[in-house]
């Protein structure tokens, strides 16, 4: 029987505790050759009005992506074996009403809002999961919605 | 790239360019540090063979990279790269080692609200071939010079 991936929808998934770690924030500056002084140092941080060093908002996308991929449980919610490369980004929604930290941790959620069913050369579900991302005080970080494209 | 002073307020308005930045050859190296960020370990973005075997001509670079890319052309025309306050991306197509990634924006619109001064502008990312990679939108704030 194929797997019904709309009686996911509604479906709220485990949160993930996601640390903005140095290290990894760090390494993906040198990447994408983030180097805004307000992501270097302390001190260019404070001359942007930052309290301390931001993330580039670049890698804040990435934060919320990695979080799904760690609760979502994708062969058996989605019926897709992710690490085949049968999955696409879609549209991608984000809200930032403040800036993101490093060290600090935050607590994201995942909540399928909607799945809609298309047929191209194969067919294929649009599955739409809001993303929302609070800090340790319980304030919202970031919200945004993430679409991905799951062939059948 | 060209040269990219910081953005004012006072300066944009609907239509004006936001100057662009091109940004590349794209450096395999920089998937594999992506994906221990991601904790994604697809080989599509890290297996040549396997990638090929998909017809694909090289491995893909991660979308989120993509995405970087057309943030950091952004964030780096601001004057604090937290001016930012959303985005809306679509994924177009894929990008592969080597490509050389040109973003361009323009600006649909400015106004204030509760005083904070805001921009509304179209994003987008081409590749070498000028085909599109990602397509969007961004909102903003800029200081004033006065």
């Amino acid at each position: 029987m194929e797997h019904d991936r709309k009686a996911l929808i509604g479906h709220t998934f485990a949160p993930c505790r996601c640390v903005l770690d140095e290290e990894n924030v760090r390494d993906f500056r040198g990447v994408v050759g983030e180097d805004h002084r307000a992501m270097a140092t302390a001190a260019g941080a404070l001359l942007d009005g930052y309290e301390r060093r931001v993330i580039p908002p670049s890698y804040a996308p990435l934060i919320a992506l990695s979080s799904l991929l760690r609760t979502i449980d994708w062969e058996k919610d989605f019926a897709l074996d992710y690490s085949t490369g049968t999955s696409m980004f879609g549209e991608q929604e984000m809200v930032y009403p403040r800036p993101l930290y490093v060290g600090e941790t935050l607590s994201i959620v995942g909540t399928v809002l909607d799945v809609v069913e298309k047929r191209g050369k194969r067919p294929f579900d649009l599955v739409s999961i809001a993303v929302s991302a609070t800090d340790e005080a319980g304030a919202v970080a970031f919200r945004g919605s993430m679409g991905f494209v799951l062939f059948k | 790239m060209t040269n990219r002073a910081k953005a004012w307020f006072d300066d944009v308005a609907a239509g004006t360019e936001i100057p662009p930045a091109t940004y590349g050859p794209m450096d395999r190296s920089g998937y594999i540090t992506t994906a221990i960020v991601l904790r994604d370990t697809n080989p599509l973005h890290l297996d040549r063979v396997y990638a090929r075997e998909r017809g694909m001509p090289d491995v893909v670079q991660q979308g989120p990279l993509n995405q970087a890319y057309l943030y950091r052309f952004l964030t780096d025309w601001l004057h604090r790269p937290w001016d930012l306050r959303s985005t809306r991306i679509r994924f177009v197509a894929n990008v592969f080692p080597d490509d050389l990634l040109t973003c361009r924006g323009v600006v649909t619109r400015t106004w204030r609200e509760h005083g904070e001064p805001l921009v509304a502008c179209r994003i987008w990312q081409e590749n070498q071939h000028g085909g599109q990679t990602l397509t969007g939108a961004a909102t903003f704030t800029l200081p004033e010079r006065s």
